[in-house]
């Protein structure tokens, strides 16, 4: 099998789960208590009242009617509209999105480009301090739930960025943080109003570049870190066994008597191995990820998908929940498959 | 299951590994503390006393703005000031806001923490060795069909899925007598204690699906083995055959998995917990959370869970890297995950 | 020749001047007649040690070895499972791996330019590996000594193409040509980034066209058909036969002086088997290369080597042409060895199994006796303190560490049975090994209950 009708397979497949996903998403509504109606009308709604709401809502036809509505829907874009504001569903949560992958992207980044030379460095200098080191950070890293390091990371800053850490001001740190988060997604350069638009202007001005630049780093690094540290302890301790598995197998030895120098057979042969397992874990985990990106919006007041699903889970306002909950499940399932294709990239045998 | 290669397994491990015995000793004492919590417990856990709010944690010192209002001259006038708040051996992890004493919390949440994390994780290897074992096999389609509602399963990230079910659900509490105060041992102590009954239920069907993907690949190659093949070829039914030969043999990969999941649920719950979504208030995450508004002036009231549940986590995971190093099941750290 | 009966390990220390040792040392090299010694000899391995340092303690994995391979000679080495012939083989290209370590001995490597290079370490044209620095032993794997190993299908990486991983061998090599210098760095400048670079990059790659192209040749060498297809293929997809002609592809990849095959056919079919030996004559003879044969299967031997050595317990001990020991084993062992041989003639009589198994190597339970004394049909009382090595009849450098090199056996002297726990059997009964019709337990079993080459063992 050609590696682009592995893609094709494995998309197909993905194509599959998506419509799982939704299908649960959409029965979710139906196993949970209550009905929308609540939601919307007013406590003392009289029943003629109530009915009308369900008719407006959609909430009163039969369930496989409004099933295939939802799915017709969702295939033009359409995901409803706020039971609570009546904006267009679609729009709220994809103008939530980016956020969140600002997030997961720079915890990716963060937590691949730390880990895969922390795990090297820790399997071949074995029982050497730095091994030591890279094995406590790791365990560590996933031990610790990671609402709570966000906490510390803050505590801590505000602790260091006040000289008398008892202060009022050092609480006036963590309002600020929460304050100039949203503006640094509404963006310091960007005119008043929504989104999330960074206005580039020609001549480029590079200095007001990198103070935007800056201010945002500055906002995303804690979260970053308290979003990247789990994966990276997890990759860490991936990487250092799946190495000292690879480096004690024959076509290691085989390797080095060839005459090829330390570094290659350490990279190109072992470390491209350990890699392939360490792929499919880093696939099952992205979950985990966007999990951890939930709770780590709420401690830092982030603006993404995970405040919008908790929000709309506490509010009931289904068109908004279940909108969030697909683009998180096909954001994974996406995901996936890009997983996949780096696996088969790397370990042809799988496509077969 | 336990034979005497795999206690010697254990044994020789255990011997070699200073982390093994670390976790051994961690885990034990969480356990020692989770069980015994009404009798080493210092105070009543809920008791609120407003006049002993947010006093530090011993060898620390706190401040409190305190606004008091003064009669000077016959005007009422407000006075903010700042004072010093020590700290009392009767209360040696401090105090939260409410004034509860944050040693006794911190003992009664380990019990909230590791009920869950049992319980949770029975819950999800009940659902998921069955639906794994037969699925690995029977292959075909009954394979595919439950791999894809699997995949499904986790294009949900856990905390996700738990966080909806738990909102949407409703917070269902159970209350359990508790042993030591029925029997009068620990006079003061809360009567019952309340299991959070839909988040056990909750974190148990969102991680069946590690169990289940763990079961099937040992299914799919018990399946091959000679003495499998032989067992049916005698006529043995397929029913027998995965109690009496398939199940035995998955054991090991799927206690190795059961306890990397106790830690992924411990934290889940904290996590849970953490946004609320809980349905006691006697958790180390619902605490953190308390702690949160107060950083400036308390810092101990987060802290202090935090570090009780960085410690039962390190615990239980080296208890399952001696497992695994011990059992050698053959499953990488998969299987994770948590907040 | 017995006058030299008093060397063995006393006379190890002449190792160091190679032309004092080739006088003194137990049935060498002097007396083959054919010009000088010295120019024969392309390596010389005295006193070689290698132990292995494991929590049930140390494992004397090869004791005291010495070695003469000879250009363009096949020297078999032969023993049972765990005997330590695999590790010999390792210790020579210095690849024996963590808890295991060379602790003593010299290899002595003709090379005249090394020997200039290295003055302290050398003698003559021979430099002693053992005292050059590691990225200079590393350096010679390759273009002086390369390895074909018993399993092709673990030898090489799973996910690379075998055209890919042979291009390396040959691109290393090319590299250290063209620039001698960085040959010896650890890393050749390759490093992280280069191995980022590499995976990122589509077309980028260590090895070069020119490499590749080499690899096929060499493939075509070894006589794999469509060698510019299989050089794309990966490793699964090949045979056992296929791979393992690769692999021997791959060796001859630095052009080098001495190829050491450990068990390279153990893993393969019987028909297999015999086109791997051919090929590999072939090759030697084509190249005139030296090779180290280690075989655990005597029929290889004997149709394979010039001179041979048999280990077992991690020594030497017996050793001289193929026909000193084959027609004229002097070491019980040896004995043993060539009676486990199925006759396909006259099969059950003749079925003579070795009793017992190799024998602990753990440091402190091997004693002063002869290792194989609790084995040995001939073990006497003087068999309880160790063995020099004599010589035996036979041409001039046959040698055996066993006292029957040097005098009869007497049955007065005899051991009595189970005197090591019962493991062997009654000495007196085996005393005369041609006329035992005594039927055994069928040979295999000897190579059930040994560990396995490579287990805890070695």
């Amino acid at each position: 099998m050609s590696f682009g009708r592995f893609l094709l397979k494995r998309t197909l497949q993905g194509v599959v789960v998506v419509w799982g996903v939704v299908t649960v998403v959409f029965l979710l509504r139906f196993i949970t208590p209550g009905s929308p109606v609540d939601v919307v009308a007013p406590l003392d709604a009289s029943p003629e009242l109530r009915r009308q709401i369900a008719r407006e809502l959609g909430v009163d036809r039969p369930l496989y009617v409004q099933y295939f509505e939802y799915l017709a829907g969702l295939l033009r874009g359409d995901m409803g509209y706020s039971y609570l504001s009546g904006t267009e569903a679609s729009a709220r949560v994809f103008a939530r999105l980016p956020a969140t992958l600002e997030l997961t992207v720079a915890a990716t980044i963060v937590a691949v480009a730390l880990s895969v030379p922390l795990g090297v460095i820790s399997a071949t200098r074995r029982h050497q301090p730095s091994d030591y080191a890279a094995t406590t950070f790791s365990l560590l890293g996933i031990s610790t739930p990671n609402f709570w390091l966000g906490i510390m990371l803050v505590l801590v800053l505000a602790v260091q960025f006040d000289v008398f850490p008892t202060s009022d001001r050092a609480f006036g740190f963590l309002e600020s943080v929460g304050h100039l988060v949203v503006i640094a997604v509404d963006g310091p350069l960007v005119p008043p109003g929504e989104g999330t638009r960074l206005v580039v202007e020609f001549p480029l001005d590079v200095g007001a570049f990198g103070r935007t630049f800056t201010t945002w780093l500055s906002y995303i690094v804690l979260p970053a870190v308290t979003l990247g540290t789990y994966f990276t302890a997890l990759i860490t301790r991936l990487t250092r066994s799946g190495m000292l598995e690879e480096l004690g197998q024959s076509y290691v030895q085989a390797a080095r008597a060839k005459g090829l120098p330390e570094t290659l057979v350490r990279y190109r042969h072992a470390l491209r191995n350990t890699l392939i397992p360490v792929v499919t874990v880093v696939g099952l985990q992205m979950g985990t990820l966007i999990g951890g990106a939930v709770i780590t919006e709420a401690v830092f007041d982030w603006p993404g998908l995970g405040t919008t699903v908790i929000n709309a889970i506490q509010q009931r306002d289904w068109p908004i929940l279940q909108g969030s909950l697909i683009v998180i499940g096909v954001g994974f399932v996406v995901v996936n498959i890009a997983v996949d294709a780096i696996y088969a990239y790397l370990n042809p045998r799988v496509v077969e | 299951m336990l034979s005497p290669r795999t206690l010697r397994n254990l044994k020789r491990e255990f011997d070699r590994s200073a982390l093994a015995k670390v976790g051994v000793a961690l885990v034990a004492l969480v356990v020692f503390v989770a069980v015994f919590a009404p009798l080493l417990a210092p105070h009543d856990p809920t008791a609120q006393s407003l006049d002993d709010k947010r006093l530090p944690p011993l060898g620390f010192s706190g401040t409190e703005n305190q606004t008091t209002t003064e009669r000077v001259n016959g005007t009422v006038q407000v006075v903010n000031e700042t004072v010093t708040v020590n700290a009392t051996a009767d209360h040696p992890l401090g105090t939260n806001a409410l004034g509860q004493d944050m040693l006794s919390r911190v003992i009664y949440g380990a019990r909230t923490s590791l009920l869950v994390g049992l319980l949770g994780t029975l819950l999800a290897a009940v659902v998921g060795v069955p639906v794994g074992l037969v699925a690995g096999y029977v292959r075909g389609r009954v394979d595919d069909a439950l791999m894809r509602s699997a995949d499904v399963m986790l294009a949900f990230p856990s905390l996700v899925l738990a966080i909806a079910l738990v909102g949407l659900w409703g917070r269902a509490a159970i209350r359990v007598p508790d042993p030591f105060v029925v029997a009068g041992l620990a006079p003061g102590m809360p009567r019952t204690f309340t299991l959070p009954g839909t988040v056990i239920v909750v974190v148990g069907l969102v991680n069946w699906v590690w169990f289940a993907r763990v079961a099937r690949g040992e299914a799919l190659a018990l399946r091959d083995e000679e003495y499998v093949k032989a067992a049916r070829s005698l006529g043995a039914s397929d029913p027998f055959v995965l109690r009496r030969h398939v199940l035995p043999n998955s054991a090991t990969p799927i206690l190795v998995l059961a306890t990397i999941q106790v830690a992924a649920i411990v934290l889940l719950e904290s996590a849970l917990s953490y946004l609320g979504f809980s349905g006691t208030e006697l958790s180390w995450g619902f605490d953190i959370a308390q702690g949160r508004d107060y950083l400036a002036t308390a810092w101990w009231i987060s802290t202090m869970p935090g570090i009780a549940i960085v410690l039962t986590v390190i615990g239980i995971n080296l208890l399952g890297d001696w497992l695994r190093d011990a059992l050698d099941p053959g499953i990488e750290g998969e299987g994770g995950g948590g907040a | 020749m017995s006058g030299d009966g008093g060397s063995g390990p006393a006379g190890r220390g002449g190792g160091r001047d190679p032309d004092a040792d080739a006088g003194s040392g137990a049935g060498t090299e002097t007396e083959t007649g054919v010009g000088d010694p010295r120019s024969r000899d392309l390596l010389r391995v005295r006193d070689l040690s290698t132990r292995f340092f494991t929590q049930e303690g140390q494992v004397n994995a090869v004791e005291s070895v010495d070695l003469t391979v000879r250009d363009g000679e096949v020297l078999g080495i032969v023993g049972e499972s765990g005997s330590g012939k695999s590790v010999t083989a390792l210790s020579l290209i210095d690849l024996v791996e963590s808890p295991g370590r060379v602790t003593d001995g010299e290899v002595w490597y003709r090379d005249p330019d090394l020997a200039g290079e290295f003055p302290a370490a050398s003698d003559g044209d021979y430099v002693d590996l053992r005292r050059v620095p590691e990225r200079v032993r590393r350096a010679l794997r390759g273009p002086s000594f390369s390895t074909v190993f018993q399993d092709p299908m673990s030898s090489f990486n799973p996910s690379i193409t075998v055209g890919e991983q042979i291009a390396e061998a040959v691109e290393v090599q090319r590299r250290a040509r063209s620039n001698p210098r960085s040959t010896r760095s650890r890393t050749q400048g390759y490093g992280l980034g280069q191995f980022l670079l590499d995976s990122v990059v589509p077309g980028r790659d260590y090895a070069d066209e020119a490499s590749h192209e080499r690899a096929v040749e060499l493939l075509e060498q070894v006589g794999i058909p469509d060698p510019g297809e299989r050089a794309e293929e990966y490793p699964h997809e090949f045979s056992g036969g296929m791979l393992q002609r690769a692999m021997i592809a791959q060796a001859l990849a630095g052009e080098p002086d001495l190829l050491i095959a450990d068990e390279p056919t153990t893993a393969l079919d019987v028909t297999i088997q015999a086109q791997i030996l051919e090929l590999l004559r072939d090759l030697q003879e084509e190249r005139g290369m030296s090779v180290v044969l280690i075989t655990h299967d005597l029929g290889v031997i004997a149709r394979m080597c010039d001179r041979v050595a048999v280990m077992y317990a991690g020594e030497i001990v017996e050793r001289g042409t193929l026909a000193d020991v084959f027609d004229r084993p002097t070491h019980p062992y040896t004995e043993g060895l060539l009676g486990s041989i199925p006759d396909l003639a006259d099969p059950a009589p003749r079925l003579r199994p070795i009793e017992g198994n190799v024998p602990s190597l753990l440091g402190e339970e091997m004693g002063d006796r002869c290792y194989f004394a609790d084995r040995c049909p001939k073990a006497m009382y003087e068999c309880l303190s160790h063995p020099p090595e004599y010589d035996a009849a036979g041409s001039g450098e046959h040698a055996a560490r066993c006292v029957l090199a040097d005098h009869e056996y007497d049955p007065a002297e005899a051991l009595p049975g189970g005197y090591f726990g019962g493991e062997s059997g009654d000495p007196t009964a085996d005393a005369d090994p041609g006329g035992d019709d005594r039927a055994g337990p069928p040979a295999d079993r000897r190579t059930k209950n040994a560990p396995r080459e490579g287990g805890d063992g070695d």
